[in-house]
């Protein structure tokens, strides 16, 4: 019997490695180009001012609300489902807070204007964790779809917003609450939080160098390691440059960053993660292999309604009173952000800084949109076509590379 | 040509890469006469069926059938112009859309149209005429998953009988069928001939072919080994011709010391989950030792997989028996309480079962393994790489980096990965469902010396398989199973070929 064996490597050779970390972030890099193409074209429609600092400050402060519900979208169409209630969900909480803000607090804490905003954060997020736990307990124990559990909570929380708001507009712009999605960071203290990140980015990359040499494991030059740090360290700087000349980072914006720093890390480096990827790769096999999974999707389902809870609280605060509106439309926002940001629909594949990007795409075009006044009906448009279009053309690259 | 001969097969040859299902087979049937196939799993009897049913069409083998005295000449996607042509199927998995009525799975995709509109009075008058034609006992109007699975076997044969069909082929009809149902089959088979259809009937059950066949014809390795009346032949006659070959040097040989009982498994019964009348597991019992390969055979429907899943907590419900590890009684509820327990398996289905495909080699092998791995909630990653390198070198899985996905690797490797997965988790027992399934002969080696390597250095290993020759080959003891039950735990040396697949057929018993 003629057995061939050849070495197995660790890592193949520095240039494979690249190459193929190049193939396969190849979406991702795309992605980022059609980012700098809508934004040249619509730099060149709008005369320049589309890349005012002020309008770059306003298309991320903007954004931030689907953000944070993309990045629990993601972990959810990961897993196999699909959550349809979390605009809904998101408007609810907001309604809860600007309610909370404008008839009770005042009530018992009349001069603790910090206390009555922390106990509406407080609320919101029980509120986003408690429906999250409730839907997922019916998805994950009860084995009930969760298209159809999710559209259930939907127009339940439609109902909700409804019923809390009679019909009406309940305000929400108490100084300390507003602060939340209207702040900015001082551009000084923007500078220092650059200086913090740049620290943090370098202790990473001699921290994983570090653990990798105890193992044992080959080390790719240092320049490389720290090429690959300075893109994004470059990036983060020319934005927070660009935001400073306007007022500084928004700090809706700051606290997206942090809230998808630490999901990105849950996602990739917790088992919780990593069974979540596992469930939607291969649901028998995963289950043969001793994951649990209802236990995964129910957490699934929880940290998606924190995150609607998070998104609610930033949206009362951002538009400064809840509405019978609020949230309209947003899930699909989501939807089509991780689709965009190379999310499978089949499960199993997305990342979060892809529907990150996604969003940033969606928002990109709605603000470009709006600046040119396009009327609202071809906005719908130029999105259905660009949707379709680069999902269309994901699906042909993919054919073609295998 | 004769008339008389409705199917003949000349010198047909089927190759997939690296195996060759059908080796210059031919054979003829006779119009009108019920023509048994038995054989092993993979002698090639399912092959020899795609041909007839236009799976694998014309161009795709070598040599020539000629059915009803014309060459069949089968294009490509030809299932339907095969049906029409007269050559129906049965298959052993049942094909019907259970929420609908038996009328419309009878007529699917071949509805009567009027107007472009189902002529649903027609549908259902045609449908009760074939039943009554053949004298099945349903009703048209019945929503088919209503229907016990001997009713629904009627419903599959009057489906495939519903285009004025002149063959009538059936795959392992008998292996879901209760005895009864079996009886009420072979009458229906009889039936059939009454109206001049001419029936291939393929079985594992060998018992069933006297009394209903005129001929039958035994395949063993993608040969035709010999077609005889049936009256000349006995029950064991066919058994010796399903196995009748020698031991080829084809399986290392080691130097193993068996130790202690490690498993036991004494008299497990269990029921299917989702219908608990249905005994899945009748009576299993047998253990395994350190540093031992217990080799399971069984043919398939014998209740193997199923043994193992229920072992692993995954599927049948425990309805009486002990399982102990290392004198523990235990009583998987879940996959991961079997896992914590010290079983490991290595499932039947790699690719269904075994593997999430589209992710990297790395991820695939420490996925039941991460608690090793992980602190408080974070996972080590340079441990985890370590951990996973280590184990896929001792396994010589061939790659370039464990960054690779897993579905790029050849079947072969990718077992390896599955197997690395399981060894990671430093089971006490191993248990391999069919390991080599459809991979390459130089690969299979490689698990059998790396089996080998494992039961060396004490590792107790349960292997499943189809391969009968397999299992006598890597086994120090050999379990055999046959309808839910284990029949009997055999040293290596006693097991002949003629005895086990006498056993797992039920011509003997223990």
């Amino acid at each position: 019997m003629n057995v061939t064996t050849t070495e197995v490597k660790a890592r193949s050779s520095l240039t494979n490695r690249f190459l193929l970390s190049l193939r396969r972030n190849l979406q991702t890099y795309t992605l980022i180009i059609a980012v700098v193409v809508i934004w040249v074209i619509f730099y060149f429609l709008t005369g320049g001012s589309y890349l005012d600092p002020q309008n770059i400050s306003n298309l991320f402060r903007q954004m931030s609300v689907t953000s944070f519900l993309s990045i629990g979208m993601v972990l959810v169409i990961v897993t196999g489902g699909i959550d349809l209630s979390v605009g809904k969900l998101a408007g609810f909480v907001s309604v809860v807070c600007a309610y909370l803000q404008y008839f009770i607090w005042f009530k018992y804490f009349p001069d603790q204007p910090l206390l009555a905003a922390a106990l509406s954060v407080i609320c919101g997020l029980l509120v986003g964790t408690i429906a999250g736990a409730v839907q997922g307990y019916f998805i994950a124990f009860q084995g009930l779809p969760a298209f159809i559990v999710t559209l259930g909570g939907m127009w339940l929380f439609n109902g909700l917003i409804l019923w809390r708001t009679a019909g009406k507009t309940i305000a929400a712009h108490q100084a300390y609450f507003s602060a939340i999605a209207q702040g900015y960071i001082p551009p000084i203290w923007g500078l220092a939080i650059f200086v913090v990140i740049l620290v943090l980015l370098v202790w990473n990359v001699f921290g994983t160098r570090r653990g990798k040499a105890k193992y044992g494991f080959s080390l790719r030059p240092l320049y490389l390691d720290l090429l690959n740090t300075g893109i994004p360290a470059v990036l983060v700087l020319a934005y927070i440059l660009s935001v400073n000349a306007y007022k500084g980072i928004p700090a809706p914006v700051l606290l997206l960053a942090v809230v998808a720093m630490v999901m990105i890390y849950v996602s990739n480096n917790t088992r919780f993660g990593r069974y979540a990827y596992a469930i939607g790769g291969n649901r028998e096999a995963a289950r043969l292999s001793g994951i649990n999974i209802t236990s995964v999707l129910f957490r699934v389902f929880i940290l998606m309604g924190f995150l609607c809870g998070v998104a609610g609280i930033v949206l009362a605060s951002y538009v400064g009173y809840g509405t019978i509106a609020a949230g309209q439309g947003y899930e699909l926002d989501a939807i089509a952000a991780c689709i965009l940001g190379g999310t499978s629909p089949l499960g199993g594949v997305g990342t979060i800084p892809g529907a990150l990007i996604g969003a940033l795409i969606i928002g990109s075009l709605s603000t470009g949109l709006q600046m040119m006044n396009v009327v609202p009906a071809w906005q719908y448009v130029v999105k259905a076509i660009i949707l379709v279009a680069a999902v269309l053309l994901d699906v042909y690259f993919k054919k073609n590379r295998g | 040509m004769d008339n008389e001969i409705i199917l003949d097969f000349e010198h047909i040859t089927k190759r997939f890469p690296g195996v060759v299902a059908l080796d210059d087979v031919s054979f003829q049937i006779r119009r009108g006469e019920i023509h048994g196939i038995c054989g092993e799993n993979g002698a090639g009897k399912s092959t020899l069926v795609k041909i007839l049913s236009g799976v694998y069409p014309y161009g795709t083998y070598e040599g020539s059938v000629t059915y009803n005295g014309a060459e069949l000449n089968l294009g490509q996607s030809s299932i339907r112009e095969a049906a029409e042509q007269g050559i129906a199927i049965v298959y052993q998995e049942l094909t019907l859309v259970s929420t609908r009525t038996v009328g419309e799975n009878v007529y699917l995709g071949k509805e009567p149209v009027e107007h472009g509109a189902i002529n649903w009075n027609k549908l259902y008058a045609d449908t009760q005429a074939i039943l009554q034609k053949y004298q099945l006992d349903v009703n048209p109007q019945d929503i088919v998953s209503n229907l016990g699975v001997g009713k629904m076997q009627m419903v599959e044969i009057a489906k495939a009988l519903s285009e004025n069909a002149k063959v009538l082929i059936l795959d392992e009809p008998t292996s879901a069928l209760s005895k009864a149902e079996v009886g009420k089959l072979m009458d229906i088979l009889r039936g059939l001939k009454e109206h001049g259809i001419t029936c291939i009937y393929i079985s594992h059950r060998l018992e069933e072919f006297f009394g209903i066949t005129d001929k039958v014809t035994v395949m063993r390795d993608g040969k035709i080994i010999t077609t005889q009346p049936i009256e000349n032949v006995t029950q064991n006659d066919l058994v010796k011709y399903m196995v009748g070959r020698e031991m080829k040097e084809r399986f290392p040989q080691g130097q193993r010391h068996p130790g202690e009982v490690i498993f036991e498994v004494k008299d497990l019964e269990a029921v299917d989950p989702n219908n608990s009348s249905r005994k899945v597991l009748d009576g299993v019992s047998f253990n395994v030792r350190r540093g031992e390969i217990l080799g399971i055979a069984g043919l398939m429907g014998s209740g193997r997989t199923e043994l193992v899943l229920t072992l692993f907590g995954e599927y049948g419900k425990v309805t009486g028996g002990q399982i102990r590890i290392d004198g523990q009684v235990v009583e998987p509820k879940s996959a991961r309480q079997a896992i914590d327990s010290g079983l490991s398996l290595v499932p039947e289905d790699r690719k269904k079962m075994g593997l999430v495909l589209i992710q990297s080699i790395l991820r695939n092998i420490s996925l039941p393994n991460l608690d090793q791995f992980s602190e408080f909630f974070r996972i080590d990653a340079n441990a985890e790489m370590q951990a996973s390198l280590q184990q896929a070198k001792s396994l010589t899985i061939k790659t370039s980096s464990l960054d690779v996905q897993a579905l790029t690797l050849s079947g072969g490797n990718q077992q390896k990965v599955v197997i690395s997965k399981w060894l990671l988790s430093k089971p006490k027992v191993l248990i391999m469902d069919d390991p080599t399934r459809g991979i390459d002969v130089g690969a299979k080696f490689e698990i059998y010396k790396l089996m080998n390597d494992l039961a060396e250095k004490g590792e107790a290993i349960i292997m499943i398989s189809s391969d009968l020759e397999e299992v006598l080959g890597m086994s120090d003891r050999v379990m055999v199973m046959c309808r839910g039950h284990s029949t009997i735990t055999l040293p290596v040396a006693e097991a002949s070929q003629e005895r086990v697949m006498s056993l797992a057929t039920g011509v003997a018993v223990a």
